[in-house]
């Protein structure tokens, strides 16, 4: 870890997603698989509640650039645009990213 | 009479909606940089060009889906009560978000004006509206509003007054051609044909037919289907109206960003920022807490005593004023400049975006014990006050979060408790500060254990998810910060002139009752005290006059001072020198001078310095200390922070959680502070 706590970046090998509990999800490269520092696109929301359609109002939505700009814990810090957002892990991998 | 036009302040949270309507209307509505300042609907009126506008400030919400309670507050409003005029707030830096909640709104097809607020961020990162473009797509008045300075404002309300004149209605918002075509079939089958396209739509997602046929067509279900089309509306709309020009980016956000929340060093920072705000607190207002003391007992008490013995009023009069006046209400005064300082202090923190990012750094913590990281911000708002922290748990999306949270609020200490601890503290110990600090500690640690027990007992179930946003920061301004923390003195004072001028009035009357009384041992104060003290003994308490003190302090902490204040009063011996009003106003005026100049030098110094052990002067604070042992005063401290003797507490507890949940907590917060205080009493007197 560097000083102010961007973890480097690793590029180009993607880490398998880790299965959880057998969601239709599992193998899915999602946010939560994503490192401090790298960049994505929201392409796919793998599940429907009430927490993703919130999160898709606050601005995450399909096709948004995002940025992880810290990890700590289950919380996962998210910027789109101008807003940032603080996720979960158990909503981050609903949400599928390239 | 004027016609009176009924306004809705809508938009996300955050955006800025109720510092527009301070700006407009002049209120004085609490404010903050933090979603979900607002849990209810406040109200402002303003009369402009010959009308009554009367606007409902709304709690944010991101879409007409509401899920917790502050987000029904909202809803309920705009879908039922039917203003005249929806005005839709808009953070014009974030306005690709905001869009959606627009086009919903525009879906009630009722006269709506665009507020694009944060004009001047949107401005630093080169972000610019095209009015006339949103005008000729939509016909809705639009402003570019200001809440910094209040530019725009206004334009707004002549916006609004012309919505309303004209009564225009926005130009329909026009989906897909495969909706519109059903939604035409819908209306031709309306009874009344004038219904709202989001009526329409919710008809259309309840024809069997029309609803079969979409499906068909988008091979997704009919909800997917409208939510994806309110979708592409306002990205649409952002395009044509929306220009971005290269090149700004001064957003030092992410900067502070990367300490702040940084897995160490934000944990360490918290810290910081938490003993500054106890050290600038202390340390700032205790010269001038010295100096109010000073000017009580040395210049106004007196004055007003040897104007009374000018008119030659009796006997009881000046004892009434030195006793329950002086003794009472002003001891309570004399702990304004703290009380003023911690909420400057909290309202800076509020308006400047660090808030959230504790919940954020804290969340690790809150997680390991079974709580929710964005119940943080109602505990962390319980050391300014209990009761709005206990009405913002309605941001909390999960029944079973908010009554955790709710149950842990009223052990956060709050600076009714602090004023207690102070004066205590520094009477009995060598290292108060240590003391205060280890008080709030134990009502956390109280809190925590509090809803462990729930967790493991009534509240049972999973830890939900969270999602909250982080604002940008910052710099608040000093009006705005110095507004708040105004409002909250002035509620203090008015406490001061009206209940804790009755309490003091009360136990002074009971204190003279039956008349002329030898003893004060014999009056019907000491006699109700005396009731109760088997109940108190075991924790130290054993002075009728402490006991009697505790009652009326039910009402709102600060008055068990007050109420002692009056009785001890009788017993402070009277120093009979001569007053003269010029030279002790001069010497008042230097020692504030003294004052000021030792509380900006104090704050240079690491450590805290102003909490000191007393060092025995003379007055009520000795009188008061021969009731004491250190180990009594430490108990009756525990006894104070644990028991919810705070009436509106309770209240507020009883509205937001039930009067059942509000009476159990009550009686629970009795049993666990005489237990807690028990075993320190009685542990303490060993050593």
């Amino acid at each position: 870890m560097t000083l102010f706590g961007e973890r480097p970046v690793r590029g180009g090998k993607p880490e398998q997603a880790k299965a959880h509990d057998a969601k239709p999800g599992a193998g899915k490269r999602t946010i939560r698989d994503l490192k401090v520092g790298e960049v994505a696109h929201i392409i796919e929301f793998l599940d429907e509640n009430e927490a993703l359609k919130k999160i898709e109002a606050m601005g995450l939505r399909r096709g948004r650039k995002i940025t992880i700009m810290q990890k700590l814990g289950r919380g996962i810090v998210v910027k789109t645009s101008n807003s940032r957002i603080v996720l979960t892990t158990d909503v981050a991998r609903d949400i599928e990213v390239k | 009479m004027n016609r009176s036009i009924k306004v809705a302040l809508a938009g996300n949270p955050n955006v800025g909606k109720t510092t527009l309507l301070n700006h407009a209307a002049k209120t004085n509505l609490k404010v903050g940089n933090w979603a979900g300042v607002t849990v209810e609907k406040k109200e402002g009126f303003v009369n402009h060009k010959g009308y009554d506008l009367h606007f409902v400030d709304l709690p944010g919400i991101y879409t007409l889906e509401p899920i917790s309670d502050d987000e029904w507050v909202a809803y309920n409003f705009i879908t039922e009560e039917k203003p005249d005029v929806i005005v839709d707030v808009i953070e014009t830096t974030n306005a690709e978000r905001d869009l959606l909640l627009t086009t919903e709104l525009l879906e009630f097809e009722r006269p709506m004006v665009l507020a694009f607020n944060m004009s001047d961020e949107a401005r630093r990162l080169g972000i610019e509206v095209d009015r006339r473009q949103v005008a000729e797509l939509l016909e809705v008045g639009m402003v570019r509003t200001n809440g910094r300075n209040g530019d725009g404002v206004e334009e707004l309300l002549d916006a609004i007054v012309d919505s309303a004149e004209s009564n225009r209605t926005p130009k329909n918002v026009r989906y897909n051609e495969q909706i519109e075509e059903s939604l035409g079939r819908i209306r031709a089958k309306g009874r009344d044909g004038g219904l709202a396209k989001r009526s329409l739509l919710r008809a259309l997602a309840g024809d069997g037919e029309e609803k079969a046929r979409l499906e068909r067509f988008y091979k997704k279900d009919i909800n997917s289907i409208i939510k994806d089309e309110r979708y592409a509306f306002a990205h649409g709309f952002y395009n044509e109206t929306f220009r971005k020009r290269k090149g700004y980016n001064r957003d030092i956000t992410d900067k502070i960003d990367k300490i702040a929340l940084h897995p160490i060093m934000g944990f360490f920072i918290f810290l910081l920022v938490m003993f500054l705000l106890f050290k600038i607190s202390f340390d700032f207002s205790t010269p001038f807490m010295n100096w109010t003391e000073g000017f009580m007992n040395d210049f106004i008490s007196p004055l007003a005593l040897s104007l009374l013995s000018k008119v030659g009023a009796g006997d009881w009069l000046p004892r009434f004023f030195s006793q329950a006046i002086i003794g009472g209400v002003g001891f309570v005064i004399t702990f304004v400049p703290l009380i003023g300082m911690i909420y400057f202090l909290i309202a800076l923190l509020e308006m400047s975006g660090y808030m959230p990012r504790i919940a954020f750094i804290m969340d690790r913590f809150m997680h390991k014990l079974g709580l929710h990281g964005k119940g943080m911000i109602p505990l962390l708002l319980g050391f300014g006050c209990n009761v709005p922290a206990v009405m913002a748990t309605r941001t909390l999306e999960n029944k079973r979060d908010k009554l955790l949270v709710m149950a842990m609020i009223p052990f956060m200490s709050c600076p009714a408790r602090l004023v207690v601890f102070s004066f205590f503290a520094v009477m009995f110990f060598v290292h108060p500060a240590v003391v205060i600090f280890s008080l709030y500690m134990l009502g956390i640690v109280i809190g925590l254990l509090t809803a462990f027990f729930l967790r493991k007992t009534t509240q049972r179930g999973k830890l939900s998810h969270f999602v909250m946003e982080l604002p940008p920061y910052r710099v608040p301004r000093l009006r705005t910060v110095l507004q708040i923390a105004w409002v909250q003195v002035k509620s203090f004072l008015y406490r001061a002139g009206t209940v804790i001028f009755a309490a003091s009035v009360v136990i002074w009357l009971l204190l003279n009752t039956p008349p002329n009384l030898k003893s004060q041992s014999d009056s019907a104060a000491a006699y109700i005290g005396k009731a109760i003290t088997p109940v108190l003994s075991p924790i130290g308490i054993k002075d009728w006059r402490v006991s009697t003190s505790l009652i009326p302090a039910f009402l709102a902490r600060e008055i068990v001072l007050s109420s002692m204040g009056t009785i001890y009063s009788v017993d402070v011996q009277k120093t009979d020198a001569t007053f003269s009003l010029l030279p002790a106003a001069r010497e008042q005026a230097e020692k504030l001078g003294e004052a000021a100049k030792e509380s900006f030098l104090s704050i240079l110094t690491p450590g805290i310095n102003t909490l000191r052990a007393d060092d025995g002067e003379q007055g009520l604070r000795d009188v008061i200390r021969s009731s004491f042992t250190p180990a009594s005063a430490l108990s009756f401290m525990i006894f104070l922070l644990l028991y919810t003797s705070c009436l509106a507490t309770v209240a507020v507890m009883a509205r937001e959680g039930g009067k059942k949940f509000a009476l159990l907590f009550l009686a629970y917060s009795f049993v666990m502070a005489w237990g807690v205080a028990f075993i320190v009493y009685q542990v303490g007197s060993l050593i």
